[in-house]
């Protein structure tokens, strides 16, 4: 056979592959690059924050001389060393096992720690809002009203069914009489009205004798989430006793909280609280891993976290250990802020972000999946009509990408100059922060609605459902994961944003939490502005690291959420 | 034909009031949009009048000085100080969010994509706000720890800081364009005995160009209505670009038109014409962020059909 | 059923004598039966219940349908066949006006289900759909369970009835009962593509309709599925007036008692008896696309 012309195959017919190796080591580079140094900066305000590397070094071992080296000592950090053994290395045993051996266990471990921690931070809010907004017993008086509101729609519909356009008066006008009276308290203050309607709320709250504090919680929130938890276990385990036994069980656990108070001092309406938040969540998940049987090792890793740190913790107190001198402790989280850097912290500034977030939900979750099901659902698409709605969708791409400062600018030109609300305050920064968020709930509402299979809608419409029939029990539940998805992330990035704060006048620093929804406010991006700019070092290395920590983490916890709630669910589907 | 038992095929349940009442109330949401963009208008051009009413607008738009002291509101220097971010922000971010838009598109195993894209969406969620703390507090050290002379507040840290925010943004639109390229576009390519490289760059890259222009020019729009990164990072120090020593901006504070307005905001001598000001920069912020994202769709949009 | 069965296959060739009242034996498919046991009666005394006069359709500016006449009777089954593209589908969704939905769509002529102009301004489509049912090709059961998915329809039209034993008597009817019965809470989507069907069947006819249409029913399943789903369709048109769109010229042969013919453009080639459209159709064309000439 001829060799003399060079073969297709072989060695040198090899078609040279550097050129693409290079070009894609670049890229890689390239792409980690940003995130690497992310991460750099990440490690760096984690190490201010915390300050790992302070507190006790004990152990100093000093080795015997050896003849050329002189005399070594080992300086060996105290605590570093006990969290190690007792915490690291158990976790980082128990991940790679799961990775390796046990997935669904990694997953069952995932939400076994995040559900506790988010019911925590739940826990905390409620705990914030008790504290600062109203008292428990307001919150009771509320529910029982909402409740008798209830009552009466229920009523009127069963007594008189054919009336709609009667029942949807009602349906906006007595709640609002029964909880807020008419006109409500702060709009009547703002006005200066001097005669209303008292609301049901009122007259509960003027009885002489209320129930116990935690009796209140018992019946408010600890019946309500018990009759969910006992509806989902009843679905579960397709038995209706079952889940009545289940909601027993968890009202008879909360009341144990009155039992808890006699022995240990611990106030009954906490125990109520952290238990109905914290509790029972993750009391239901569990009782589902066990009936299902896959990945109960999972359930380790949250015992061997706890179980680990406590036991670091009685470690370090024997061994007389101390920790690290950390900037962000509870202290921190739990004071105002003060000129001088030890002592300052980040509780007023954290409970009016909440707030204005409370503000910013209230406003644009309807608002906004309400347009996004109008444009997906309803909007005609030829025509006049049609070229409206084409508009609309523009319009509301553009405003998407509309600089925040802008929207400050619309917040002071328009609710503060304009409107006479007051500056600075929670539903001014909520309102000005919620439409600029706006667009984002919107657009990504729209992609949810938009990922629902028009096979459904076919089905529905083929049965002789109407527009909204077909919207509110097949689109809706079927694209409710991805716009809570986005929602969340819209909202992470609702509590990160200043520059509209700056413009609305919201304070630089406020020692108190704000006193309602239209008193003065502080933010948490607002208070790290402010400390930027402090001269002391103290205050621009420690205590805005801290601050910093907090957004991030609270950020962390949102991200990581709706990251869950999106995968949860595509895997569902 | 039987008519007979003729049903009933005129009552409506669409046109019932629920439905009807349903479909208003949605309307109404979506054109809340509408009533923004409106109210933005409005305050913006209301409050530009009132203050061209008081200041001359050429010398506003002509000024090389801006001396809140002096009253002297010439915007050019904020004018330049944003422009010189933005340029240098997206000397970091095009390239970069470019190759990182190429590697997760074409080379990532999915393994890798898992990882990067959660990544790069942490990237974009992190608070503006923070990223100038990082400016001021570890990149201007880190800077000069490299013998690069800048000073506290320095346009080159912000920039770089700038540039970092906006990669998702780039590598995420970018990435959505190269994967609306048809795949039968590559399997011509690697048909003919292309490499990947040649697949990549050659075929889709070229392909997915107007998205990827388009994306450029979002984030930097984005760059430009950047406000918490300059205002910490940067300082409040409008100046003119020095031609003579080109690098002494980069090392040297300056303003920009957003950091100009929050700096408006606190002025304690707040005084009506200085106060209106910031509606008359605003006005101009908005104008130009608002041509630039809608060249931005049409581009996106025009070059799309090709492929529907 | 007959038991004379052709040997050979040859189309067209009379070699044997056959009455007209029993099973046609001569069918232009070769052996398949052809569906009699509703026998001559029936179809001569049969009700028209839907009536189409100079039915066009266009999208945009393609014409989908083009001057259809035709006249369904009630309680029986009709087929609608003809290669794909020939708006067989495009028909049956003019009947529930499932093509409003469509934006481009645009219909002329008339179209009377019991004498009354579906297309009239005073009615209502959502009225009209809740006469005149739908099954699709794919099957596309709600993410509910099996109940919630049957009963959907008597409470989205907010029907006073007893819901569960319009569910199990529907889910009888569909064939399906004996099979779901211990599991009506079980998520519909972990059914069998067959099953699934069957439940879109049962939900259909929850509501009790007039008409039921059947786009393609069987395509997306397997053979044993498909001849459970045939069937079922037997039983239905007892109660139910049957409209069904299929590829299959055997399903057609099969079950249903008047056949339609469109082919291309949108045209209404013939309609007729199905034994006269198998054995001996009126038009070449239809010949042609039976014995596989073409299409």
């Amino acid at each position: 056979m001829a060799t003399d012309e060079p073969s297709w195959y072989g060695e040198d017919s090899q078609v040279s592959q550097v050129r693409g190796r290079l070009f894609e080591a670049v890229c890689l580079t390239a792409t980690s690059v940003g995130l690497v140094s992310v991460l750099v900066l990440l490690l760096y305000v984690a190490r201010d924050a915390f300050r790992p590397f302070t507190g006790d070094p004990s152990w100093a071992l000093t080795l015997p001389t050896f003849p050329v080296l002189g005399s070594i000592t080992l300086v060996i950090p105290g605590w570093q060393l006990v969290f190690f053994v007792t915490l690291l290395l158990p976790i980082t045993l128990l991940a790679v096992y799961y990775y390796r051996v046990d997935s669904p266990a990694g997953e069952v471990a995932y939400i076994t720690t995040g559900l506790p921690i988010v019911g925590l931070l739940l826990a905390g809010s409620l705990f914030v809002i008790f504290a600062e907004l109203f008292a428990v017993k307001a919150w009771f008086a509320s529910v029982l009203s909402l409740a008798a509101a209830g009552a009466v729609i229920y009523g009127h519909r069963r007594l008189r069914s054919e009336a709609p356009l009667e029942r949807l008066v009602l349906t906006v006008v007595v709640p609002i009489v029964f909880v807020l009276g008419v006109p409500p308290v702060s709009v009547a203050r703002l006005v200066g009205l001097p005669k209303r309607v008292v609301s049901l709320q009122e007259l509960i709250l003027k009885l002489p004798y209320l129930p116990l504090p935690s009796l209140q919680l018992l019946s408010t929130l600890t019946l309500p989430v018990a009759a969910v938890a006992g509806w989902f276990v009843g679905q579960r385990r397709d038995s209706r006793t079952d889940g009545i036994r289940a909601a027993a069980l968890v009202v008879a656990g909360g009341a144990l909280g009155l039992l808890v108070e006699a022995v240990t001092g611990v106030a009954a309406p906490t125990w109520v609280i952290i238990y109905t938040v914290t509790a029972v969540p993750v009391a239901v998940y569990v009782e589902g891993i066990y009936r299902r049987n896959e990945g109960v090792s999972g359930l380790a890793f949250p015992v061997v976290l706890v179980g680990g740190t406590l036991f670091g913790v009685l470690t370090m107190r024997v061994l007389g250990f101390s920790g690290p001198a950390s900037w962000l402790d509870w202290a921190y989280l739990t004071s105002a802020p003060n000129t001088t850097p030890e002592l300052a912290g980040i509780y007023p500034a954290l409970v009016g972000s909440v707030m204005i977030l409370i503000v910013i939900i209230a406003l644009t979750f309807p608002i906004g999946v309400g347009a996004a099901l109008y444009l997906e659902e309803y909007a005609p698409s030829s025509g006049l009509a049609g070229k409206f709605v084409t508009l609309i969708e523009i319009n509301i791409a553009n405003l998407a990408g509309v600089p925040s400062v802008v929207y400050g600018l619309l917040g002071l030109g328009l609710f503060i100059n304009r409107a006479h609300l007051p500056g600075g305050s929670v539903v001014v920064g909520g309102l000005t922060i919620g439409l600029l968020i706006l667009p984002i709930i919107i657009i990504s509402a729209q992609e949810a609605i938009d990922a629902v299979p028009d096979s459904l809608r076919q089905a529905s419409y083929g049965m002789g459902a109407t527009r909204w029939q077909t919207t509110r029990n097949v689109v809706l539940p079927e694209a409710l994961p991805g716009i809570m998805t986005g929602t969340i992330l819209g909202l992470g990035r609702a509590i990160g944003e200043t520059a509209p704060l700056l413009l609305v006048g919201v304070a630089a620093s406020v020692r108190l939490a704000p006193a309602g929804f239209f008193g003065k406010t502080g933010a948490m991006p607002r208070q790290i502005f402010a400390w930027a700019f402090e001269p002391k070092a103290d205050f621009r290395y420690g205590v805005l690291a801290a601050g910093v920590v907090t957004l991030i983490a609270v950020l962390l916890v949102m991200n990581a959420t709706a990251i869950i709630v999106r995968n949860k669910y595509q895997r569902d589907a | 034909m039987s008519t007979e038992t003729a049903p009933d095929i005129t009552t409506s349940p669409s046109g019932s009031i629920r439905e009807r009442l349903y479909r208003y109330t949605l309307f109404a949401c979506a054109s809340a949009s509408i009533l923004v963009t409106l109210g933005i208008v409005f305050v913006l051009v209301t409050g530009a009048i009132e203050f061209f009413g008081m200041y001359d607008p050429v010398a506003f738009f002509t000024g090389t000085e801006w001396n809140i002291a002096r009253q002297q509101l010439g915007v050019l220097p904020a004018l330049t100080g944003t422009l010189l971010v933005t340029i240098l922000s997206a000397l970091v971010a095009l390239p970069i969010g470019l190759a990182a838009a190429v590697y997760l598109s074409e080379y990532a195993s999915e393994r890798a994509r898992s990882v990067l894209k959660p990544a790069l969406e942490i990237l974009a969620g992190i608070p503006t706000v923070v990223y100038g703390y990082f400016a001021l507090v570890y990149v201007t050290p880190f800077l000069a720890a490299l013998g690069l002379p800048v000073g506290t507040f320095n346009v080159l840290s912000a920039s770089l800081m700038v540039g970092i925010m906006i990669i998702p943004m780039v590598s995420s639109l970018s990435e959505d364009a190269m994967s609306a390229v048809p795949d039968s576009l590559r399997q011509a390519g690697y048909g003919m005995g292309a490499t990947k490289f040649e697949v990549s760059t050659g075929i889709v890259i070229p392909a997915a160009v107007s998205g990827i222009f388009s994306s450029f020019i979002l984030a930097l729009s984005r760059a430009i209505g950047e406000t918490m990164i300059v205002a910490v990072a940067m300082g409040q120090s409008p100046q003119l670009l020095q031609f003579g020593q080109p690098l002494a901006n980069l090392f040297e504070s300056n303003q920009t038109m957003t950091a100009a307005m929050i700096q408006l905001v606190n002025a304690e001598n707040a005084s009506g014409v200085i106060y209106q000001s910031m509606f008359a920069i605003g006005l101009t912020l908005f104008v130009i962020t608002f041509v630039m994202n809608l060249a931005s769709n049409r581009i996106a949009a025009h070059y799309r059909e090709e492929y529907e | 059923m007959t038991q004379n069965e052709m040997t050979d296959s040859e189309p067209g060739i009379d070699s044997q004598t056959t009455t007209t009242d029993e099973a046609a034996s001569e069918s232009l498919l070769g052996t398949t039966e052809i569906a009699d046991d509703r026998g001559a009666d029936a179809v001569s005394s049969a009700e028209t219940v839907i009536e189409t006069r100079d039915l066009n359709v266009y999208y945009d500016d393609v014409q989908a349908l083009d001057d259809i006449n035709m006249e369904i009777p009630e309680n029986q089954v009709t087929a609608l066949i003809g290669p794909s593209g020939c708006g067989k589908s495009t028909f049956l969704r003019c009947i529930n006006r499932m093509n409003d939905l469509v934006d481009s769509a645009r219909i002329e002529g008339e179209l009377r289900f019991r004498g009354k102009n579906v297309y009239d301004d005073d009615v209502d489509p959502v009225a009209l759909r809740r006469k005149i049912g739908m099954v699709f090709q794919h099957p596309n059961p709600f993410p509910k369970s099996i109940y919630d998915n049957v009963a959907y329809g008597l409470r989205v039209q907010n029907m006073d009835v007893d819901t569960d034993a319009v569910v199990e008597e529907s889910l009888k009817k569909a064939a399906l009962w004996d099979e779901v019965k211990d599991q009506l809470d079980r998520s519909a989507l972990d059914l069998s593509g067959g099953q699934q069907q069957r439940l879109c069947i049962a939900r259909a006819i929850a509501v009790d309709p007039e008409v039921i249409l059947m786009d393609e029913p069987a395509s997306a399943l397997d053979p044993i599925a498909t001849s459970k789903i045939e069937d079922l369709i037997d039983e239905l048109a007892e109660e139910y007036t049957v409209v069904i769109v299929t590829h299959n010229m055997q399903q057609a042969a099969r079950i249903s008692n008047k056949t339609a013919v469109f082919l291309t453009g949108g045209e209404l080639v013939e309609f007729d008896d199905t034994e006269t459209i198998f054995e001996n159709p009126e038009h070449q064309r239809v010949e042609d696309y039976i014995t596989g000439k073409f299409g």
